[in-house]
C-alpha cells in the first residue's frame, strides 16, 4: 500500500531522509512555486490580471475574506464554517449509514452480491452527475447538497467495512468461535475490531469523496454560506483572485483533514502490528 | 535525472513556452469579423431587432457579423475577458465589475432602461417588499444587475440575504427557467428582466415591484452597449458604424413598437424555440424604455450599489471607461 509506505519513508530511523529535511524541501518547493507564479503574473505580466492574478492579489482576497473587518469582509471565514458544518454532518451520517450497510453486506451474501456490485458502479459516477437529480428531488437547498455528500461518502465506507469483515484471517474467526462467540457477538467483538485498519482506509477515502462532492454541489446551489458560493460569486463578479483564493482554501482544508486521518490510520496500523518500524 | 524529474521539467518548460502564445490575443489590426454578444431578453431588444432586420450587418458592410447568444452576464464577461467577444449588450452590473477588474471595457451607449420587475408566486403570500423576509427569491445570476438591485431593495426594507446573516435566500436561476421553478414551488419570488416578468404575470403571478419602484423611479440602465477597448482602438470606423446601426434600431423601436415587437418575437422564436403571446410582449414593452442615452450618474450609483451588495470593495472610477 502506498499510503503505508509513505509513513515509513518519513520515519527518521529507517535510513530515509529525516522529517525536517522533507519539511524544508516542502517549504522550498512552495517558495519556488510562489516565485514562479509571481514572475509570470506580476513581473513578466504574461496574463492580464483579470485572467490570472498574481499571488499578492490572491493573498489580499484571502486576508480580507478571513480576517478583514470591513462590513463586507470575513465572507470566506463564514463560507468555511458553512461548508465544514455541512461536510461534517454529511460525513458523519455517511459513516453511520456506510457502517450499517457494510456490516449487513459482510454478513449476508445475497446483499453483498447485489448491492455490493451496484455500489461499485455508483461509485464510478462523478458526484456532480447526481446534483441535478438531487435538486429536482429535494429542491435548491442544503438537503440536495447533503444528499450528494452522503451518497458519495457512504459507498467507500460500506465497501471497506464489508471487505474488511471478509478479509479477517480465518484463524481469528475460529478462535472467536472456540471461545464461544456466535452470530452478532462474533461480528461485533471479533471481526469488527480485527477490521479496524481496513475500515480506517475506507473512512479516509470517504472523506475525500465527501469533500469533493460537497464543493461540487455547493457550486450549483447558492443561497447558503459556502465555499462553492464564493467560487460562484468570484466567477460572476470577474474576481479571479477570489476564485483562486477559494480553490487554495478548499485544497488546504481537504489536505489538512486527509493528513489527520492519515496519521490516525498509520497509528492504528502500528498498533495492529501492520507497520513494522526498523 | 529520474523519470519524474524529467517529466516535471519538461512539463514546466512546455507551460512557459506556451504562455505567451495563449495570452490575450484579442482584436487584431483591422477586424474581418465583429463578434457580438447579447441575451434573449426584451431588455436586449435593440440587439434582437437589429439582428432580425439585418441593420447591423448592413452597417458593417463587408465585415461579417458573428452574433452569439449568452444566458447571463457571467458567461458573457468571461467570453469578453478571453477576447472572444468584441461588442456586447450587457447589464450594467457585469460591465461595471469588468471595468473594476481592469478589463478592456468601454461603455458605448445605453440600450434600455427599467424593464425589470419583482414578481411573487401567486400562492406565496408576498404582497410587498417587506414580505420577502424568510422567502427565497430568484435572480438571473449572482452579482448580475437584478441581483444588485434586489440586494438594494432588501437593504431599504431592513432585510438581508441569508449569506449576509439575514433571512432571504437569493438563488440564481436563468429567467427562462423561473416559470418552471415557480410551478415546482422551488422559489417564492423573482426579480427578472422583461419579458419574463410579463410572462409570469400572464400565468397569474403577482407583480409586487414595478420597473419604477425597483430603483431610481425607473431611471436606471438595464442594458448597456460595451466594446472591447483594444477592438475600438483598432477599428474606430466599425465601432462608429455599429453605434449608428444601434441608434437607428433604438429609433425604430420607439417609432414602430408593434413592428419591433414582431421582430423581437421572431428572434426569440429562433433563439429559444418559443414565441410569446403578443399581449405579454406588449405589456413587457410598456415597462421598458429604449434609449441610447447613458447617464454617468446612474452608472456611478450602480457602482456604489455593487459595493453595498458586497461584490466589490470600492467603486471604480468609470470616467476612463466611458466613450468620449
Amino acid at each position: 500500500m502506498t499510503t503505508a509506505n509513505r509513513s515509513t519513508d518519513l520515519s527518521p530511523t529507517s535510513g530515509q531522509p529525516s522529517r525536517w529535511r522533507v519539511l524544508s524541501w516542502q517549504v522550498a518547493g512552495l517558495l519556488i512555486i510562489l516565485g514562479l507564479w509571481w514572475l509570470v503574473t506580476d513581473v513578466l505580466k504574461v496574463y492580464p490580471p483579470y485572467v490570472f492574478p498574481g499571488p499578492k492579489a490572491v493573498w489580499t482576497e484571502v486576508s480580507y475574506g478571513l480576517w478583514g473587518t470591513g462590513p463586507q469582509d470575513g465572507k470566506l471565514l463564514g463560507a468555511i464554517g458553512g461548508s465544514l458544518r455541512r461536510v461534517l454532518t454529511g460525513y458523519l451520517l455517511a459513516v453511520l449509514l456506510g457502517g450499517v450497510v457494510g456490516l449487513l453486506m459482510g454478513a449476508w451474501l445475497p446483499l453483498r452480491a447485489t448491492l455490493g456490485a451496484y455500489l461499485t458502479g455508483i461509485q464510478s459516477v462523478p458526484s456532480i452527475a447526481f446534483v441535478p437529480f438531487a435538486i429536482l428531488f429535494f429542491g435548491l437547498n442544503e438537503q440536495a447538497v447533503l444528499f450528494v455528500v452522503i451518497l458519495e461518502g457512504f459507498i467507500p465506507v460500506a465497501l471497506a467495512v464489508s471487505g474488511a469483515l471478509l478479509n479477517v484471517p480465518p484463524a481469528l474467526r475460529v478462535a472467536g468461535r472456540t471461545l464461544g462467540a456466535r452470530g452478532l457477538g462474533l461480528t461485533l467483538r471479533v471481526l469488527l475490531p480485527a477490521s479496524v485498519p481496513n475500515v480506517l482506509t475506507g473512512l479516509r477515502t470517504a472523506w475525500s469523496f465527501a469533500w469533493r462532492a460537497l464543493v461540487g454541489g455547493e457550486l450549483l446551489i447558492a443561497g447558503v454560506k459556502s465555499l462553492g458560493e464564493q467560487l460562484e460569486i468570484g466567477r460572476n463578479t470577474a474576481n479571479v483572485a477570489l476564485v483562486l483564493a477559494t480553490i487554495i482554501i478548499i485544497g488546504v482544508i481537504g489536505g489538512l483533514f486527509d493528513t489527520l486521518l492519515r496519521a490516525a490510520e498509520a497509528r492504528v496500523r502500528r498498533t495492529y502490528g501492520l507497520e513494522v518500524q526498523s | 535525472m529520474t523519470r519524474t524529474t524529467k517529466l516535471t521539467v519538461s512539463t514546466l518548460l512546455g507551460l512557459l513556452i506556451s504562455l505567451p502564445a495563449s495570452s490575450a490575443q484579442t482584436a487584431a489590426q483591422s477586424a474581418s469579423t465583429v463578434r457580438l454578444g447579447y441575451f434573449p431578453n426584451l431588455t436586449h431588444a435593440p440587439a434582437l431587432v437589429g439582428l432580425e432586420r439585418g441593420t447591423f450587418q448592413k452597417a458593417l458592410g463587408k465585415v461579417k457579423l458573428d452574433a452569439r447568444q449568452f444566458v447571463s452576464g457571467t458567461t458573457l464577461t468571461e467570453a469578453f475577458a478571453a477576447g472572444q467577444i468584441d461588442i456586447a449588450y450587457v447589464g450594467p452590473g457585469p460591465a461595471i465589475n469588468a471595468a473594476g477588474r481592469g478589463m478592456p471595457v468601454q461603455f458605448l451607449a445605453g440600450a434600455s432602461e427599467a424593464g425589470a420587475v419583482l414578481v411573487a408566486r401567486k400562492d406565496s403570500g408576498i404582497k410587498s417588499y417587506r414580505d420577502l423576509g424568510g422567502k427565497s427569491v430568484a435572480v438571473p445570476s449572482l452579482g448580475n444587475t437584478q441581483d444588485i438591485s434586489l440586494r438594494h431593495i432588501l437593504n431599504e426594507n431592513d432585510l438581508k440575504s441569508r449569506t449576509d446573516g439575514g433571512t432571504v435566500t437569493i438563488t440564481p436561476i436563468a429567467p427562462a427557467d423561473v416559470l418552471a421553478a415557480f410551478a415546482a414551488r422551488r422559489v417564492d419570488a423573482t426579480l427578472v428582466p422583461e419579458p419574463w416578468g410579463a410572462a409570469l404575470e400572464a400565468q397569474g403571478h403577482k407583480v409586487i415591484g414595478t420597473e419604477k419602484t425597483v430603483w431610481r423611479d425607473g431611471k436606471y440602465p438595464t442594458t448597456v452597449l460595451i466594446v472591447n477597448t483594444k477592438f475600438a482602438q483598432a477599428n474606430p470606423a466599425l465601432v462608429t458604424a455599429f453605434l449608428k446601426a444601434h441608434a437607428d434600431t433604438v429609433a425604430f423601436i420607439n417609432r414602430s413598437p408593434a413592428a419591433a415587437q414582431t421582430a423581437v418575437n421572431a428572434q426569440l422564436l429562433k433563439l429559444t424555440g418559443e414565441k410569446l403571446d403578443p399581449r405579454v410582449l406588449q405589456r413587457a414593452f410598456a415597462r421598458t424604455r429604449f434609449t441610447t442615452a447613458l447617464d454617468p450618474a446612474a452608472l456611478r450609483e450602480y457602482a456604489a450599489l455593487n459595493v453595498e451588495a458586497g461584490y466589490a470593495r470600492s467603486a471604480p472610477d468609470l470616467t476612463p471607461f466611458l466613450r468620449k
